[in-house]
C-alpha cells in the first residue's frame, strides 16, 4: 500500500466485509462463547491482517472458519482454566441452556462436523456450498453428508420421544 | 431441507437478531492497524519493469554475441579444427618443401577457432622456414645450385604467398588471397622488408641473420 488511494480502496472493500460482524457475532454466540464480541472483533481483525486470503464474493464461510478457530482456542483455555482432560470436541457445540434439552441431546449424537454442517444451514442460513467452505468439506460430499445427518437428528429426536419401557414387577409365592 | 427436523432446529435458533455494539470504533481500531502485506501491490508493479527491462538489455546482449559467433561461422570468417587440417592438406600441394623435407603432422585441437586461412598460413610459414634452413646447408656445403634454387623459392613465397597486413588490421585478418592460394600475412612491424633484407644479405654473402632464423625457426635438426 503506498498510496492514500490504495489504503482507501481496501478499506471500502474491508468494509464490506466488516458488515459481517453481527453475523459473525450471533455466530460465536450460538456456539455458546463465552464473549462472542470478542470473537467477532478478533474474526474481523484477522480478515484485514489477511485480507488476500478472504474471498472478495463470498467471505461469510471464510469469517465463520476463522471465528470457529477462535472459538476453538477459547474452548481450550476455558478447558486448561477448569482442569478439563484432552476430551474436549473438534467443533464447539451450541450453548446447553439455550436449546431444548431433547433437541440439545439429539444433537450431541451427531458428530460434531455433521453437527456443525446442520447447524450452519439451519441457524446461519449457509447454502449446502457455503457451508463446505466453511467447514473445509468437498462440495459434492456435503449433501450426502447433510442427508445423512438430518435422518440421524430425526433418529435421534424420534427415540427421545419414545416413552420409558415398564418395568414389570413380579410377586413370587403368594 | 425443509422438514420437520430442520424447521425444529431453526425454530431453536437462539440469538435471532445480529447485533454488535462499536461497530464504527471497532472498524477504525482495526483499519489503522497494518494490513495485509500481500496487498502491496504497487512496489512490485513498478520494480517489474526494471526487472523486464534489465533481463532485456541482457537477453539482447546475449544474442548479440551468439548472433556476431554465429554470423562468423555461417560467414565463414571462423572456423574449427578440422577445417583448419583440411586448408593446411590443400596447401601442400600449392607449395613445395625443399628435397629432404616432409611435412610435419599439424595437431590442431578439434574444438578450437581459428580464422579462415590459418590452415594455409602455417603451411607458408613451415616452407618459408624449410627453404631458409636448406639454404643455409646449401652455403654450409658450398652448393650454388641449391642457394640458387633456395633463393628463388623464397622470392616466390614472399610475392605469391607473403603479405603485410593493412596498418591497423585486427590480429585475425585474413588476406582476401587467402581463398585462392595459401597466404602468410605478416603483421606492419617491418617483419616482411626484415625478411627481404636477410634474403639480400645472404645472397650476397652474408647469411647471419638467414642461419639465425633457421636456429631459430626451422627443424629441430637445425637448432
Amino acid at each position: 500500500m503506498t498510496s492514500d488511494t490504495d489504503r482507501r480502496t481496501a478499506e471500502e472493500r474491508f468494509r464490506e466485509v466488516f458488515a459481517h460482524l453481527g453475523a459473525v457475532t450471533a455466530y460465536a454466540r450460538r456456539r455458546g462463547s463465552r464473549d462472542a464480541d470478542e470473537i467477532a472483533a478478533e474474526t474481523m481483525s484477522i480478515a484485514w491482517r489477511r485480507f488476500a486470503d478472504v474471498p472478495r464474493d463470498d467471505p461469510l464461510p471464510w469469517l465463520y472458519a476463522t471465528a470457529r478457530n477462535l472459538l476453538l482456542a477459547e474452548r481450550r483455555a476455558g478447558s486448561r482454566t477448569a482442569g478439563a482432560g484432552a476430551s474436549e470436541p473438534s467443533v464447539p457445540a451450541p450453548e446447553l441452556h439455550e436449546l431444548d434439552p431433547q433437541l440439545d441431546r439429539a444433537l450431541r449424537t451427531l458428530t460434531h462436523t455433521d453437527r456443525e454442517l446442520l447447524l450452519l444451514v439451519a441457524w446461519e442460513d449457509l447454502s449446502p456450498a457455503q457451508a463446505a467452505r466453511a467447514l473445509g468439506v468437498q462440495p459434492t460430499a456435503v449433501r450426502v453428508r447433510l442427508l445423512r445427518a438430518r435422518r440421524r437428528l430425526r433418529a435421534a429426536l424420534d427415540e427421545e420421544r419414545r416413552p420409558a419401557p415398564l418395568v414389570q414387577i413380579d410377586v413370587e409365592g403368594t | 431441507m425443509t422438514d420437520q427436523t430442520l424447521n425444529r432446529l431453526r425454530a431453536a435458533n437462539p440469538y435471532r437478531a445480529s447485533t454488535a455494539a462499536e461497530t464504527s470504533r471497532l472498524f477504525d481500531r482495526i483499519v489503522s492497524t497494518p494490513p495485509d502485506r500481500r496487498l502491496e501491490r504497487a512496489p512490485r508493479q513498478y520494480r517489474r519493469p526494471v526487472l523486464v527491462l534489465v533481463a532485456a538489455v541482457v537477453a539482447c546482449g546475449l544474442l548479440a554475441s551468439a548472433a556476431y559467433a554465429v554470423a562468423g561461422w555461417i560467414g565463414g570468417h571462423i572456423i574449427t579444427g578440422p577445417t583448419v587440417q583440411s586448408e593446411y592438406t590443400a596447401a601442400q600441394k600449392q607449395l613445395t618443401l625443399p628435397p629432404g623435407y616432409a611435412w610435419p603432422p599439424l595437431n590442431w585441437p578439434s574444438n578450437s577457432v581459428t580464422s579462415r586461412g590459418a590452415g594455409g598460413s602455417f603451411a607458408v610459414s613451415l616452407d618459408q622456414d624449410a627453404w631458409e634452413c636448406y639454404w643455409v646447408d646449401a652455403i654450409d656445403s658450398g652448393d650454388a645450385a641449391a642457394q640458387r634454387r633456395a633463393k628463388t623459392a623464397l622470392d616466390d613465397l614472399m610475392t605469391n604467398n607473403i603479405v603485410t597486413a593493412p596498418a591497423g588490421a585486427p590480429e585475425d585478418y585474413t588476406p582476401p588471397q587467402a581463398a585462392q592460394r595459401p597466404t602468410l600475412a605478416f603483421a606492419d612491424d617491418g617483419g616482411y622488408q626484415y625478411k627481404q633484407r636477410m634474403y639480400a644479405q645472404a645472397a650476397d654473402g652474408n647469411p647471419r641473420l638467414l642461419e639465425q632464423s633457421c636456429r631459430a625457426n626451422g627443424p629441430a635438426s637445425h637448432g
